[in-house]
This record gives structure tokens, sequence and C-alpha cells, in this order.
């Protein structure tokens, strides 16, 4: 017996992913307590999981529910450092997936749990106030770009679950189920900068395509086109002037730029 | 200033406690530790509630994914979260486990146990190295519970951990309950694990409770230490002196009233000790 250590690495966790037995002929004793390990990895994931996503847990009852994670886990072994990443591919697998692709009202609730989560402890950053946009001059405005806050997080939902993730959450029984929209609606969640709460609303269409827009670096101008279509020609600009203010207000916006400009 | 006393292990649900208007809910704990990678490139709440406990008390950064151990390369982004969290919170130490916790890109969220080896202690060393020249600082190594033993081992457990730190130059956490956990389920004497390891670099103490399944134990955290554990912590302060000492408690979270009573129990054994050697 004399491997290396990368290789009894490798035999030791194919037995913890895959059930694999290499690794047993280098246990003392043929590894009588092995299975404090073995057990301990599938638990130990399902068991963080399941405290990220208490309205999933509610929707699917127990028996789906860890079944359902338990699938996730086999499907996406952990690459990150810490476990509270661990979920980040849960809402696109169940979209995807065989089992519950075909039931978009998991994929939603997923979706919005997780982003909920994001928005409670993204990192911090100074926000720019109302002042600040007041003084940005004319000449800057047609190319003035955002930055937006990393806890700001939105999802295109299939069906209205806040009330029932609410009421998971305060271990209420819901009023009913999850109400499916008739086309998808965009969701944001954020953090209030004061009392640090996570806060959450459905946006209108104009607001999420310039939202996304404004995210991905469109100037206010290119905004102020997406903003047209969807309302008089001549009311855009104030339309967008009004949205970037209430992003202000709420503590979306980070930063501005005008091409360098300082103004 | 050096870490000194007795310590909890920070943990969110005792927040209001430790920061509430009752200043008798802390007493007798000197200082809290935490888990860096809850606040690695966290804000909010989390980093906000933490910062302030630290704006009272001193603390210790004890991590669980550095994965020392392992065979792939360091992870320098991880390292880079720490080191930019250890300059936020200015802690007295700075430890983790002296184990691996994946291979191949894969974390298994486990501490994993090691090959007691030459070649293993020559990787680990290195790695230690590499880690405490990039924090800028001395690291510590804490011995950590193990349910299986390799038959290419080639040296005791503290021989192991003894090797590691005198080649890499770092400290020990010394984890008592794990000493007592891994003592069991291998057969070997905990009196000589507590004789075998450098008394000079023992820098802290964790003490623990775990699940007694009979013929092994595992290494829980959901209980309060249990009488046999704090014996053995008798022992090593006996031949360590006072070293720095905290429970952590990782599940079956009690009131935060609870873990300060045990914590003066503590304190409470120590002192006794101290009197019987003056006496």
């Amino acid at each position: 017996m004399n491997a290396s250590l990368s290789d009894l690495q490798k035999k030791f966790q194919d037995r913890l992913l895959k059930g694999e037995t290499a690794i047993d002929a280098h246990l003392t004793d043929g590894g009588p307590f092995m299975k404090a390990y073995d057990h301990a990895y599938k638990a130990r994931l399902v068991e963080i999981l399941t405290e990220e996503f208490e309205g999933l847990h509610t929707l699917l009852g127990d028996e789906q529910f860890f079944s359902t994670l338990s699938e996730y886990v086999d499907a996406f072994p952990s690459t990150e450092k810490s476990a509270r990443w661990l979920g980040r591919h849960l809402p696109g697998w169940l979209k995807s997936s065989e089992r519950w692709g075909q039931q978009p009202v998991v994929a939603s609730m997923a979706a919005f749990e997780w982003m909920i989560g994001l928005a409670f402890d993204a990192p911090d950053a100074k926000l720019i106030g109302v002042a600040e946009i007041g003084k940005v001059p004319p000449e800057a405005w047609p190319m003035l770009t955002f930055t937006f806050h990393p806890a700001l997080n939105t999802v295109e939902l299939d069906f209205d679950v806040s009330a029932f993730y609410q009421a998971a959450k305060a271990e209420e029984d819901p009023d009913g189920p999850p109400v499916a929209y008739e086309q998808p609606v965009t969701w944001a969640a954020w953090r209030d900068p004061e009392a640090m709460i996570v806060t959450y609303r459905p946006l209108d269409l104009d607001e999420a395509m310039a939202l996304k827009a404004a995210r991905e670096g469109q100037t206010f101008d290119g905004i102020c086109e997406i903003v047209a279509d969807h309302t008089d020609a001549d009311e855009a600009a104030v339309r967008a002037a009004g949205l970037l203010r209430i992003w202000v207000e709420s503590g979306w916006v980070i930063g501005l730029d005008a091409e360098g400009m300082s103004w | 200033m050096a870490l000194e006393g007795f310590g909890l292990g920070l943990r969110p649900q005792h927040f209001p406690d430790i920061l509430g208007d009752d200043p008798d809910a802390t007493a007798g704990v000197d200082w809290f530790e935490i888990i860096s990678e809850n606040f690695i490139n966290v804000g909010g709440p989390p980093l906000r509630n933490m910062m302030l406990v630290r704006e009272r008390f001193p603390m210790v950064m004890h991590g669980v994914s550095l994965s020392i151990g392992s065979t792939d390369p360091l992870d320098m982004d991880y390292l880079a979260g720490l080191k930019a969290l250890a300059d936020l919170v200015e802690p007295e130490l700075i430890s983790d486990h002296l184990c691996w916790t994946g291979v191949h890109g894969l974390n298994m969220h486990d501490l994993l146990p090691l090959p007691m080896t030459e070649e293993t202690v020559e990787h680990v060393a290195g790695r230690v190295r590499q880690v405490q020249d990039y924090l800028g600082r001395q690291f510590m190594l804490e011995n950590a519970s193990t349910y299986v033993t390799f038959e290419e081992d080639e040296m005791t457990e503290w021989a192991f951990l003894s090797a590691i730190c005198e080649r890499a130059d770092c400290n020990i956490l010394l984890d008592v309950n794990n000493i007592y956990v891994s003592g069991f389920n291998h057969g070997f004497s905990t009196d000589a694990y507590l004789n075998g390891v450098p008394a000079e670099c023992i820098k802290q103490i964790h003490l623990a409770g775990h699940e007694h399944n009979g013929d092994y134990i595992v290494d829980t955290h959901d209980e309060p230490v249990p009488d046999y554990v704090l014996a053995l912590y008798e022992k090593a302060i006996d031949r360590f002196g006072m070293v720095p000492t905290m429970i952590e408690r990782d599940a079956n979270i009690p009131p935060f009233a609870e873990l300060v009573r045990e914590l003066q129990g503590v304190r409470r054994i120590v002192e006794e000790r101290r009197t019987m050697v003056l006496a």
C-alpha cells in the first residue's frame, strides 16, 4: 500500500460522490466507520439547501422536496468554497428538469427565493443620492450610464409566488397556491439601505426592460428609446427620468458615468 | 494584544443577545470566533452585525474551506477573500483545519482525513508557508475529528500535526473534543496525544459536544461539552497552561444564556486548577 496523496483523495472523493469502493482497500480494517463520511456529504448539503428554500419546501412537501434536492446534489456536486452558494443552479435546473420542467411554478418559487437570498447578504456598496443625479449637467445625460447595487437582482417568473412564499416563511397556511401569470413578469428584490430589510416588487414591462438594459450598460438615451416603445414618444424622457428617480430612491444605484465626463 | 480568556463561536441567532441593551448578557465572554466563509464577499445584516460585535470584542477567524491538504492548487480567490476579511476584522488569530475538503475543483463541505505520511507532511507544510506568506502572518491548524485512518499511515496523528507545524512554522488550534473523538474511533491514547504536541505552538483550544454511536463517535457540535471531554481539557491545561478556550456549537443551538453558563463552567475548571496548583 503506497498510494500517493492525490490517488487516495481521488478514490475517497469517488466514494462520496459515486459510491465507488476503490478507497476501501486503503482504509485501516476496511474503514468500519466510513459511513460517517458517506452519510454526511449529501445530508449536509440537503440540510443547507433546506434553509435556503423554505417556500419550495412548503410547495412540494417533505417527500418531493427532499428527493428533488437529493437529485440536484447528485447533478451539481459543489464547486463552492462557501456552502452559501450551493443553490445557485437550482432554479435553472428545475426549469429544465424532466421532473419539474412542465410545472413552472416550482422553478418560479426557487428563483424567487434565490433572488431574495442574494439581496439579503450581497456585498455593501455606497449609494448615489437624488442630489447627485441633480448635479449631472444636461450635456451628459444622453450618454449617462449606471452601476447598480449588488443586492439588486431580478427574475422573470411564470407564477406570482410572493404571497405563498411569505406564508411559508411565517410558517402559516398559504391562502392558496401561487397564481399563474398570462405572461412572465419580472420581479426585483433589493435591500433597503437604511433598515437592511429585503424588499421586492413586480416591475411593469417598460420598467423591467429599461432596468435590464441599464444594468447591461445602456445609456440614458437608449433607455428612453426602450421606454418610448411603451408610451407616447414625447413622454418617454419623463417616464425614464421618473424610473431613474425611483431606482435611486430605492437604493439601487451606486454609480453614474458619462464617458469619463466629470461634474 | 494577545488573546486571553474564554470565547464562544458567533452564531447569527445570538446577535440580539450580544448586541442588546443588557451588558450582563455577555458577562464572562471575552471574545468571539467567526466562521470565515460566512463573511467572505458578504454584506448586509450578517456583516453589519458581525462588525458591531467586533467593535466590542476581540475576534478570531476560523475557516472550514481552505482545504490545506488537498492536492488541488490553493484557491487564490478564496485566499484573497480571506485576506480582505482579515484586513477588515483584524482578528487576533486565523485558523483552519488539518484536512482536505475536495479535489478536481469540487468541495465536499466536510473535513476529510489525510493519510499521515511524509509526503503529506511536506505537501501541507509547503502550502501553510504559502498561506502565511500571502496573509503576512502566522496561521493555525486545527486537528480534525476523523473516522478512518489509512493503510499508508507512517506516523501517529500527534507526530503528523507536530511535524507540519515545525516545518511550516505555524501554530496549533487544539480541539480537545476532536482528540477525544479520534482517540475513541481509532483507539489511541489521548494522554499520548497531549504529551506529543509542542506546547509552545498551542494558541487556542476548542471544546464541543458530539454524538456517541456506541462503537464510534461523530463530531456533531450539537450537545454540551461532556464531562469526559472536560476531564481531558483539565489535562490539557495542566500541560499547556491557560490557553484561550472556546465552546463551539453548530447545531441544536441553545439560547445564548445557556452557552454563557456553559462557558462559565469551563472558566471555573481553569480557576480551580489554578487554585490547586497554587496551593
